[in-house]
């Protein structure tokens, strides 16, 4: 969009989702479930994003590695950087890395699947058979991001901290032992199941956003290319802000 | 393996469409005065996102450097730790993020449609290159935009994190201040510009690739959009441990 | 036909398993309209895109203007289209620019010798010769369908080709609509004096405009000719082909059918 939508539109389209969203959490809480669809969705988006998530947070961990090294120089406290990978990747880099490409990855493939369904009038198949589009196709993908973001977020504090390990002992060779002793100090459980918590929320901001922006796409094929735009826009704009606030309530 | 395969296909791909835009347009002015247009609209449509990104990223990197140098009494140093991880590492990333998922999905979806339509073929049979006229004034213009919003995304970064030190986490201004200003070099700024170029060509390359290969149809337009950004990000990750260890390792 | 434009020399093309053209020669005479037919899926596009050198054949030759597409050089291959128009089944309309500055396009990309008037001059003839004068600054999204046709076409012919080719310009047509595209081929033809292909499943129309019928049927072609001596076939595919699609004129009457050999 290249000029800013009106007050009165943004308002409206803000009314829509809000719809949208208690219609989606009551499918969400209400019986009949479409289990078999939510377990292939959770599968498919946990491999899918699998690479991605380790192709990111690998070569990001190593660089913590590389500036931490520099900063703890100046001090002459190597011996903390790896306490500072470890705080850096499980509270705050890999959740939100991990988001970020849940929202690249499967958010935006579920706009494209919803919305080529809605052009291609699968969507409006569906409801004549009298089958209830949102708790059959929206609600398995929503509850799969839930389930799958936390299990990726796992996967990203992994992968952080190899890259991590990678750069300090590996390039700059810091002894092994020195690193995996430091690298626990200042984490505790709590900061694992913080990460927890905010993924699951992230990935529940994801799902809705890009469920909402794939189920009422319009205007063919270019329609299905500007939903899957704006939902990694604004899912990613969403859950930095979400990030924002449950860090200060976690933390603060 | 078979993925491991045809992921290697795909960059052999990107590769070649690489060296095919350049043949035919590395010495070739781009079509007229779609390059200006093409800045302008990457510009304004990235700069909202990528203001509110990189405020929420200083909201974090403050409360985050406040919380992990607490136990060692370093409160002071968050000034420093903001200015260095924001400067070096997030801001470029998170412009580059951006606009990959803004400007980059967009390319990547209007070439898609193009294919979709024939409008490529159209270019093709008319005899004007497809990659020249559609590749060259987008990757003119993000790579003149993105430094720009770069130094905008570090810029919002350091003042949010300034607001939330003082204002959420009540640390001294000043002292915040003082240390941050003294632990940005000009060499930091000029390594987040080159990072920057680096960035733009990246995501420029993949998304129109992305577009360029695309199946037909509404599907082939999602697909490639999703892979654009996906890719895109992947890759601009990379590159930046890459650059980063030659300026600073 | 020794001065052909276009020589189909035994080309065969296959996507991985699928075989889509089977051996396929005929020369295409100049100055002529030839209608390439046949039922939906038997290779017909893609003799269309091999024409213009979107694809490349596996093995045989497509020569146009005595360049064999498949192995010519990209500025040889840019050298052909620029002698060239094509009508793309929708159109293929750049929905950025104005009806008129679509037909522009090619004028701005390969005729910089042309002023700004000259090239408004010529666009606002092909938009006449289409029967949609006027239609310069309407935006391209605001098209009807057959409008969108008609605009393609403007934009294949504004360039004074030699050669135009028209893939399927009746689909997605009403009957009226696609009558009266035919009818404007069938003026065009007159008019212009250069050589048409075009590649249709729509029957009824093309063989009006057509002096040369080549049919192709899974990837070969079953008969070659001129108009009356296809329709008046005896291959048992070709006339029921034809006679799902057209009445006859003299359907009783056993024409002089040429049919290649088919191996």
């Amino acid at each position: 969009m290249l000029y800013p939508p009106s007050m009165s539109e943004t308002l409206a389209s803000l009314g829509r989702f809000g719809q949208f969203l208690g219609r989606v959490t009551w499918r969400l809480l209400t019986p009949p479930w479409n289990g078999s669809d939510f377990f292939r969705h959770t599968w498919t988006v946990s491999v899918r994003c699998l690479g991605p998530v380790v192709a990111v947070t690998f070569p990001f961990g190593m660089v913590i590695g590389l500036q931490g090294l520099l900063i703890f120089d100046m001090f002459g406290a190597q011996r903390l950087l790896p306490s500072l990978i470890s705080v850096a990747v499980l509270r705050e880099l890999s959740p939100v890395l991990a988001s970020v490409l849940v929202a690249a990855q499967a958010g935006s493939s579920y706009a494209a699947e919803l919305g080529s369904m809605r052009i291609k009038e699968e969507l409006d198949a569906t409801e004549i058979m009298a089958v209830d589009g949102l708790r059959w196709h929206v609600v398995p993908r929503v509850a799969a991001l839930i389930v799958a973001c936390p299990i990726l977020n796992t996967v990203g504090n992994l992968a952080g901290l190899a890259g991590g390990y990678t750069m300090a002992v590996g390039v700059q060779g810091e002894p092994s032992g020195v690193f995996l002793a430091n690298l626990w100090v200042f984490t505790q459980p709590a900061d694992l199941a913080a990460g927890v918590v905010k993924t699951a929320v992230f990935g529940a901001i994801i799902g809705l956003v890009a469920c909402y922006h794939g189920f009422y796409a319009t205007g063919g094929a270019a329609g299905v290319g500007r939903a899957v735009n704006d939902t990694v826009v604004r899912a990613t704009l969403a859950f930095f802000a979400a990030n924002y606030l449950l860090t200060s309530a976690m933390f603060g | 393996m078979s993925h491991l395969r045809s992921a290697l296909a795909w960059l052999g791909g990107l590769v070649w469409f690489v060296w095919d835009w350049a043949r035919a347009s590395i010495f070739r002015r781009p079509p007229a005065g779609a390059t200006l247009t093409e800045a302008y609209r990457i510009g304004v449509q990235s700069l909202p996102v990528l203001l509110t990104i990189s405020l929420f990223v200083g909201t974090n990197l403050a409360l985050q450097g406040f919380k992990a140098f607490q136990p060692l009494g370093g409160q002071r140093l968050v000034g420093m730790f903001v200015a260095m991880a924001g400067v070096r590492e997030l801001a470029p990333l998170i412009a580059a993020a951006m606009v990959a998922a803004k400007a980059g999905t967009e390319m990547a979806s209007q070439i898609a449609v193009m294919r979709t339509r024939e409008q490529i073929d159209a270019l093709e049979v008319m005899a004007v290159n497809p990659a020249w006229f559609l590749v060259t004034p987008r990757l003119y213009a993000i790579v003149l935009v993105m430094p720009a919003l770069t130094l905008i995304s570090i810029f919002v970064t350091l003042v949010s994190s300034l607001s939330v030190s003082v204002f959420q986490l009540g640390l001294n201004a000043s002292t915040f201040l003082e240390f941050a200003t003294g632990s940005i070099r000009v060499y930091d700024l000029l390594a987040a510009e080159v990072k920057a170029m680096v960035f733009a060509v990246i995501i420029c390359f993949v998304s129109c690739y992305c577009g360029f290969v695309s199946t037909r149809g509404p599907e082939g337009v999602g697909a490639a959009t999703n892979r654009a950004v996906v890719v895109s990000c992947i890759v601009c990750v990379s590159f930046n441990y890459l650059v980063s260890q030659v300026l600073y390792g | 036909m020794d001065d052909a434009p276009i020589r189909i020399v035994d080309v065969h093309k296959r996507f991985g398993e699928l075989v889509v053209l089977n051996g396929v020669s005929f020369d295409i005479p100049r100055g002529r309209t030839t209608a390439i037919i046949g039922p939906s899926g038997t290779g017909k596009s893609v003799m269309l895109k091999h024409i213009v050198g979107l694809i490349k054949p596996d093995s045989g030759q497509v020569r146009v203007f005595d360049t064999d597409m498949g192995r010519a050089r990209e500025a040889d291959v840019y050298r052909v289209r620029k002698r060239l128009g094509m009508l793309f089944q929708d159109g293929a309309l750049f929905d950025s620019l104005s009806t008129g500055e679509n037909i522009e396009f090619p004028l701005r990309q390969h005729h910089p010798e042309l002023s700004v008037h000259e090239r408004r001059d010529r666009v606002d003839e092909v938009l006449e010769m289409v029967e949609l004068p006027g239609l310069y600054d309407r935006p391209t999204p605001a098209l009807s369908g057959g409008q969108r046709k008609r605009v393609g076409l403007a934009r294949a012919i504004v360039t004074r080709p030699e050669l135009v080719l028209f893939d399927e310009p009746n689909s997605g047509l009403d009957p009226i609509t696609s009558d009266a595209i035919d009818a404007l081929i069938g003026h065009l033809k007159e008019t212009l004096g250069v050589t048409f292909v075009v590649i249709s499943h729509d029957i009824v129309g093309t063989i009006n405009v057509a002096d040369h019928i080549a049919m192709l049927y899974q990837g070969k072609l079953i008969a070659w000719g001129t108009r009356d001596e296809v329709t008046h076939s005896e291959h048992p595919i070709v006339r029921r082909f034809l006679g799902r699609n057209l009445i006859l004129p003299h359907a009783g009457e056993p024409g002089p059918a040429r049919l290649p050999t088919i191996g």
